[in-house]
């Protein structure tokens, strides 16, 4: 076929170009290392051949014969919409005595709920009935006694407000979630077959919304033991004018009233998750759809004992230097130092401790742990941000080649996919596994890459999608994670062997991260 | 995360050790057909694992039910010959899960009905002795309905009945498992880790469940079902470079006419099969799959475009594109030959395991699938996977139980539409050619001479193929 006739026929004589290219090259017998750009890539951003290919077949497009065709990917990528969560609406309903760990439980499902881009939102009673107590005082100047008789079932008054406030914040989490959340988290004892009655009567006027119960279940009194004295420790503003002692007796009594009418969930209907001492025992009943299964897969893999995770970058790679991106260079001199002084200092942090190392499959993080005296894995899912047809070229390359689609990706770096690559949300898919294991484990050192890490740090820290890209974690520096009850703790050790600065800003603006604290919301947001 | 990253010098893998997973529960509750998908997906994802059925055994060593001792399945007194013929019988089982494990096997499903407490203990604390994890999966039924249809649909075409009348067997066989009943202890002890299923997954009960593997059962567990559906696969169009991963081209026109005729045949193909089982087109949703790669999603817009007709959902999920070539990306298998000669022979030797730089291997395919494989068996509606064809050799050897050193041979045409249904026991599985063009021709072999470049992984030839049936469209004729 004439190929000036049809321009978007790909002809042989076309793709001939190809074939020149490679037949171009000559090789080097004596070259010992791995041929990683011989040939080079046909495709890359950096040669003729994209843009020849994209303009060849611009009029296929034109004349395509499909209604209103989609839109094909031209030049090195473009921006992904976030997929359709619209369905999803999940009243996730906490069921438990006081000190068993609900608000730990529905602060992690938040978190990792949120990472996966899903709108979650846990409305807890407690930071209501609190908020409005505050209120109160300030108008009127009285102080309501919320106290152990507060909660007694014998009080009918506080039961009555105790209910409408359950009710209320029931009704705030509905309306939030018509307004397009997609999981509400109701944070309260729930403790009755009457009130989960009622919290599921309510729900189901609702069309296509979901109530799972999730009932945490601790019999082991040392964990309950270390829940109260975080509790009265932790400077709630119920205890504000008590001693530690006083708060911690008049806090087991309020225990011992919900104890009193406490109904265990065994209503055969209802749709539940119960977790016994955090993993140790659980029970699945009537869990369907897909992200419900999540949710349960997810809080089964807790687990409470104290570890720290460590993350570093690589040594510095010889792509670093030359300020390309992706590749699967080896390190430089600098970077082989960061890996020989890297092993003394884990040891003197963790002492004895036993620890897992995990490395991406790339040479550079697998030559980094190299002297690291602890057992090794290697994960495909930790390898680098795929730069597509970007890959081994530098920003300034990308942008000289591409000055448009350059400054795309700056404006939304999260969702922005690299042609024949992956977009940051693609990466958050791929690291989805590699969290979950990361939550059964205990202590596991990363050698990872920037973009990776920089997945994994946020979901640790709850930061937000748009932030993501920016997070900084420079080269030859160990960040080290230690959870705790609402966050996680974090320290960072930066070695003195000077390295490149891979970090770019986002153009036009300085975002200052702003880490979530691991205390305890008292009040709930800041209106 | 399924990966061969865990592999220990004993050839085990996800540092779990061996694991026995002791079936408990009467007869006709499903153990069966929770043990085969177990296995399936735990071959699947590189473990050596074996069922053992104590059934299966019983028939071959000593034959059908016909030929036992008639106390041999009541309860009360036995002769003490029936009684040594069943230990004789209890004995084989454990040695073959001996055997097993001693050649290098990591999982055994102990398939039988161990349903008194003492039995299990006995069981568990030999095996447990010489180190081997223990896990109790009791699959258990409180509605009698998902026990006869059991029964009908699996019990009574066993060996055990052959030649027998088909309310006869039902008879029979209903009060060999009543009678079992009695003395049924259901799992409520605590020594062991266990799963307790039941209804067919209404409900699962799990107590002490350690490590990574045993949790990934747990989560398999969790997400399987046993409902009537269809899963279609069928390859994205013909694009404008077949070769090249990265430019991740759009269709070309010959594509954009596969689109469409896809969307026909298998609209057409799914009203048929409905009809015969008597159901309605509307009562169902049609999910689409793709991928994220421009080829997958544009073949699957005739779908969107349709004003009527039945509901479709349009998924796209980017961790099913294609296997990544690495830097092989855009040439053909004679160039990579020439520039990378020794690489390319280890490729040859062991496509499924050997990784080229920066490539993915079909392992790594595998494990990158392995989520959506879960997502895959959760679905209740029917589903359409308009894929790429190293994808589709990876679920569909999945679902046919195929080993994975067979899966980077599986052909998989452009222009068939292949058709899965799974069952109790697997699956049936039936291609329909229903497309000629570019990308495929030859006789249906997939390979088009006027393509000079496909991607060697996306390549169509393959030595096992479903069977084919020849569609012949009116309009070609």
């Amino acid at each position: 076929m004439d190929s000036d006739r049809n321009p978007r026929e790909v002809t042989p004589a076309k793709l001939s170009l190809v074939d020149n290219a490679l037949s171009g090259v000559k090789l080097d017998p004596h070259l010992a290392v791995p041929r990683v750009h011989t040939p080079p890539a046909m495709f890359g951003a950096g040669g003729p051949m994209l843009k020849q290919f994209d303009q060849s077949n611009a009029a296929s497009r034109v004349g395509s014969q499909a209604a209103t065709p989609p839109r094909s990917v031209v030049g090195i990528g473009n921006k992904v919409a976030k997929p359709d969560y619209s369905e999803a609406k999940i009243v996730v309903a906490m069921v438990g005595l006081p000190a068993r760990g609900k608000s730990y439980l529905s602060n992690k499902l938040m978190r990792y709920l949120k990472w996966l881009e899903y709108d979650v939102k846990v409305f807890n009673v407690g930071q209501l009935r609190r908020s409005r107590a505050r209120q109160k005082a300030q108008e009127s100047g009285k102080h309501e006694d919320h106290t152990a008789s507060y909660f007694s079932h014998d009080n009918v008054e506080a039961t009555r407000l105790r209910d409408q406030l359950a009710t209320d914040s029931l009704d705030m989490l509905i309306q939030w979630l018509r307004d397009g959340g997609n999981v509400g988290i109701h944070d309260a004892t729930n403790s009755t077959r009457s009130r989960r009655a009622k919290i599921e009567e309510r729900v189901a006027q609702e069309k296509g919304f979901v109530t799972i119960f999730l009932e945490s279940v601790c019999d082991d009194p040392a964990l309950i033991a270390a829940n109260v004295a975080l509790k009265v420790s932790s400077g709630d503003p119920d205890y504000k004018d008590m001693s530690r002692e006083e708060a911690k007796a008049d806090f087991l009594r309020r225990i011992k009233q919900y104890e009193a009418v406490y109904e265990t969930i065994t209503e055969p209907h209802l749709s539940y998750l119960r977790i016994i001492n955090v993993g140790n025992q659980v029970t699945v009943c009537r869990i369907h759809g897909y992200l419900q299964s999540r949710i349960a897969f997810y809080l089964m893999n807790l687990h409470l004992k104290p570890r720290s995770i460590f993350f570093s970058r690589h040594g510095e790679s010889q792509y670093n230097v030359e300020g390309k991106i992706g590749g699967d260079s080896p390190l430089s001199e600098r970077g082989q130092k960061y890996a020989t002084a890297l092993p003394a200092l884990i040891t003197d942090n963790i002492g004895d401790a036993p620890l897992t190392v995990w490395t991406s499959t790339l040479q550079r993080t697998i030559l980094t742990a190299q002297h690291l005296p602890y057992n090794k894995l290697t994960w495909k899912s930790l390898d680098e941000l795929d730069a597509g047809v970007c890959d081994g070229m530098t920003y300034e390359e990308i942008e000289h080649a591409y000055p448009d689609d350059f400054a795309h990706r700056d404006e939304d770096k999260f969702n922005y996919r690299y042609r024949g690559g992956e977009s940051y949300r693609d990466v958050v898919v791929r690291l989805e596994p590699v969290i979950m294991e990361l939550e059964r484990q205990e202590n596991i050192l990363i050698i990872g890459h920037q973009a990776i890490l920089r997945c994994l740090y946020a979901y640790f820290h709850n930061l937000p999608q748009a932030d993501l890209p920016y997070i900084k974690i420079p080269l030859h520096t160990v960040i080290k994670l230690t959870p705790k009850a609402y966050g996680c703790d974090e320290e960072r050790y930066t070695l003195p062997i000077g390295a490149v600065d891979t970090h770019r800003p986002k153009p036009g603006s300085s975002p200052q991260l702003q880490l979530s604290g691991t205390g305890r919301e008292y009040y709930g947001e800041k209106a | 995360m399924v990966a061969p990253l865990y592999t220990t010098a004993s050839g085990l893998l996800f540092h779990a050790g061996k694991i026995l997973i002791v079936t408990v529960g009467l007869p006709a509750r499903g153990k069966t057909h929770i043990s085969r998908a177990l296995e399936r997906y735990l071959r699947w994802t590189g473990v050596k694992t074996q069922v053992v059925s104590l059934g299966d055994y019983r028939r071959k060593t000593l034959g059908g039910a016909q030929k036992l001792p008639p106390d041999y399945f009541t309860l009360g007194e036995k002769s003490p010959e029936t009684i040594a013929l069943r230990q004789k019988v209890m004995d084989g089982c454990e040695q073959i899960i001996w055997d097993f494990f001693n050649s290098g096997g990591q999982v055994v499903i102990y398939d039988a009905n161990n349903g008194t407490r003492e039995r299990r203990q006995t069981l568990a604390e030999k095996f447990d002795k010489a180190g081997i994890h223990i896990v109790m999966l009791e699959s258990s039924c409180d509605n009698n309905d998902i026990i006869m249809g059991n029964i009908r649909s699996v019990k009574i075409s066993s060996p055990d009945y052959r030649g027998w009348d088909q309310e006869k067997a039902v008879t029979d066989y209903y009060n060999r498992i009543r009678d079992h009943e009695i003395h049924y202890q259901a799992v409520e002890e605590t020594t062991w880790p266990f799963v307790r299923v039941i209804n067919v997954g209404e409900k699962i009960m799990v107590n002490n469940i350690q490590g990574y593997l045993q949790s990934r059962i747990v989560f398999f567990l969790m997400n399987i079902h046993n409902q009537y559906r269809t899963i279609y696969f069928a390859r994205s169009g013909h694009s404008l470079i077949e070769h090249s991963y990265k430019a991740d081209s759009d269709l070309d026109p010959a594509g954009w006419e596969y689109a469409d005729r896809l969307k026909e045949f298998v609209l057409d193909r799914r009203a048929k099969s409905l009809k015969a089982r008597g159901m309605e087109n509307e009562d169902r949703r049609l999910v689409i799959w793709t991928s994220a790669r421009r080829r997958s999603h544009h073949t699957a817009w005739p779908f969107l475009q349709q004003k009527d007709g039945p509901r479709v959902k349009v998924v796209e999920k980017p961790q099913m594109g294609e296997i990544n070539p690495g830097v092989w990306d855009g040439m053909t298998p004679d160039q990579v030959r020439k520039f990378y000669p020794d690489e390319w022979e280890r490729f040859v030797k062991d496509p499924y395991a050997y990784r080229a730089p920066r490539a993915e291997s079909y392992h790594d395919l595998c494990v990158r699938l392995e989520p959506t494989l879960i997502e895959l068996e959760r679905e209740k509606e029917d589903l359409l996977i308009i894929g790429h064809a190293s994808v589709i050799r990876c679920i569909l050897a999945y679902l046919i139980g195929l080993p994975a050193s067979e899966i980077p041979a599986i052909e998989v045409a452009r222009g068939d539409l292949i058709e899965v249904v799974p069952t109790s026991y697997g699956v049936h599985s039936q291609a329909y050619h229903f497309w000629d063009g570019p990308g495929r021709s030859n006789g249906g072999s997939g390979k088009d001479e006027h393509n000079f470049y496909e991607n060697y992984a996306e390549d169509t030839q393959g030595k096992r193929r479903p069977e084919v049936a020849e569609v012949v469209q009116a309009a070609e004729t």
